[in-house]
């Protein structure tokens, strides 16, 4: 804590120098945001500070307003007025001048343009619709920065209705040759599918071009789509399952370019949504199960490093082999992992192995019979979520003879709990083990 | 999937909210309400995730500031704990020992750097060099407004 104040108090004579320091640390410190910012962590009371933002708003609505104003001092006043609204205050009349500030602004302005309309619209505000006109120059103009933000303004708010006159023109992106370009195009058709699932049926062909593509980003992008459609339809993409398999055993065994590396895990999100898709897939079949077989067996012993992120590869890889056909030499390493998570003394892998254990208690009950003691003294945690955890697994493992213990316990829970979804949660468990032991 | 992301002080000042899901300002205006008071009273060594409602909040401080990130309930809460990493990374990268002031007084550009990382609350990129070198290019943008020059920098 302390070196952040000595960061703070070596920095604060370049604050007020007059001369702002070049590159990518420029501290905008003379500008009038820095002002007002300075100004507020100068006031003690919010009544104070109510009325220098008020003030502020006043005037920032004058220069929007005026004619005079250039796009240059329009993007200044736009990002004030996403400063007040930020901490809470209504600045409306500038909706429409972000709007323009995209329409009109070059480059930087209409980047900050955009970046205002997404935090400022939601999808169901009128003036959305002026934005559209803007996305679809924009999507068509040869700066390829121009069709980057307009790619990201739409995977981010977009109106419902308006995708069909902008879907030929995202398609189209798909086969752009800078895979910058094609990511944010399958980014921008997944929030599609997200809010229009119809809209976006005839494409599914593009998609496996996207699978294939030589960019790991573009292939990466194109996997949250293939969970969705997978989610809803595994059926449709058992066929998939050989490729997937193949895509996985090349980032585990490291083939992707150094880049990806996380602190010397390969693509680890990228692994853990193929982990997901393949438990989806492989679920209650058995053919398709035995083909990942190996590469499962394969993830889970290059997960040995000591570090969050493996762990969290390891938690959905037990996921997947306790979803998937079973396969006993896979269930016992998987079953050796949640032991090591409950076990461990760092309290976020006691609340993943609690997890994991509510999870396959109803496949294997006898896991859960072997860290009872455990369990029990998890009961007692002074954490809360941990004592939670431990309620929601005692819930799943309840029989007749310990069925009061258990009632008991989550009764004491009740009492010290404040969170009102939580018991409303847990008083339905206690009815329910009510009504099934009377 | 993600639904919002919150950067707070341990004042409770928001610094940065981002939302991946339609939501009315009164909506939005408890969230943040209820977030701070809920992460602010968490103790020190208890573990970094939280259920509210039907969502799972995960929260992490670095120096002052809580990052706080909800997600949905089937979603892995260890992985959403390096999300929030990764992003801090990538703030680090880009502003070089970065600290709470740097975020209060750049905000717009921690939001560009969100942008180009976290979209319709999936990552997007997971290459750091990617999304390093698209924040750096459009950075030029504000030296020299004429745009053909960074293209080669940013697609070169």
């Amino acid at each position: 804590m302390s070196d952040v104040v000595e960061k703070t108090l070596t920095a604060l004579p370049s604050l007020l120098s007059l001369d702002s320091q070049p590159g990518s640390t420029k501290l905008s410190s003379t500008s009038k945001l820095g002002t007002l910012i300075r100004g507020i962590t100068e006031l003690t009371s919010k009544h104070e500070e109510e009325k220098l933002i008020q003030r502020e708003l006043t005037s920032i609505k004058e220069q929007v307003s005026s004619p005079n104003t250039s796009m240059r001092q329009m993007k200044e006043l736009m990002v004030r007025a996403i400063y007040c609204e930020m901490l809470g205050y209504e600045a409306s009349f500038s909706y429409i001048h972000a709007i323009k500030l995209a329409q009109q602004g070059t480059a930087l302005e209409k980047r900050v343009g955009y970046l205002a309309v997404s935090l400022f619209l939601n999808e169901s505000h009128e003036l959305l619709l002026l934005l559209v006109n803007t996305v679809l120059k924009d999507l068509q103009s040869t700066n390829l920065i121009e069709v980057c933000m307009a790619l990201t303004v739409v995977s981010q708010i977009f109106p419902k209705d308006m995708i069909p006159a902008i879907l030929p023109l995202v398609e189209e992106k798909l086969n752009h040759p800078k895979e910058i370009i094609r990511r944010k195009a399958v980014l921008a058709l997944y929030k599609f599918y997200l809010i229009a699932p119809n809209q976006v049926q005839h494409i599914h062909n593009k998609f496996r071009k996207a699978l294939c593509d030589k960019d790991p980003g573009v292939m990466t992008a194109s996997l949250h789509i293939y969970l969705q459609m997978i989610q809803e339809n595994p059926e449709g993409y058992k066929d998939l399952t050989t490729s997937f398999v193949t895509i996985l055993k090349q980032v585990v065994g490291g083939k992707l370019p150094m880049d990806f590396n996380y602190h010397s895990v390969p693509a680890p999100w990228l692994q853990i949504q193929l982990l997901r898709i393949l438990s989806l897939l492989g679920k209650n079949d058995q053919s398709t199960s035995e083909i990942m077989y190996e590469v499962l067996d394969e993830s889970l012993r290059r997960a040995e490093m000591n570090h969050n992120i493996t762990y969290a590869i390891l938690y959905e890889c037990v996921k997947c082999i306790y979803t998937i056909h079973p396969k006993s030499e896979l269930l016992e390493k998987a079953a050796k992992c949640i032991g090591n998570f409950v076990l461990s003394p760092k309290i976020n892998l006691k609340y993943l192995g609690l997890k994991a254990l509510t999870y396959v208690v109803q496949q294997d009950p006898k896991l859960a019979l072997q860290h009872q003691m455990t369990i029990i003294e998890c009961l007692d945690h002074p954490d809360l979520i941990i004592k939670r955890e431990t309620l929601e697994l005692l819930f799943r493992i309840t029989n007749a003879q310990n069925v009061t213990v258990i009632v008991e316990k989550m009764l004491e829970f009740l009492r010290i709990n404040k969170d009102d979804y939580t018991t409303i949660d847990l008083v339905g468990k206690v009815a329910e083990l009510a009504e099934k032991y009377p | 999937m993600m639904r919002f992301l919150l950067l707070f002080s341990r004042q409770g000042k928001l610094r940065l909210q981002k939302w991946f899901t339609p939501m009315s300002e009164r909506e939005k205006k408890k969230i943040i309400r209820d977030m701070t008071t809920m992460v602010l009273a968490r103790q020190p060594r208890s573990c970094n995730f939280l259920h509210w409602k039907d969502l799972k909040i995960i929260y992490k401080r670095y120096a002052s500031l809580f990052f706080c990130l909800a997600i949905e309930n089937q979603e892995n809460e260890l992985i959403a704990l390096e999300v929030i990493h990764r992003y801090v990374e990538l703030l680090d990268k880009y502003f070089g020992n970065v600290c709470e002031l740097d975020i209060i007084f750049n905000f717009e550009k921690a939001y560009f750097i969100l942008d180009e990382f976290l979209m319709g609350g999936e990552i997007q990129e997971t290459s750091k060099q990617m999304v390093n070198r698209s924040i750096e290019a459009s950075d030029m943008l504000q030296e020299d407004d004429s745009s053909e020059w960074f293209e080669v920098e940013l697609f070169g």
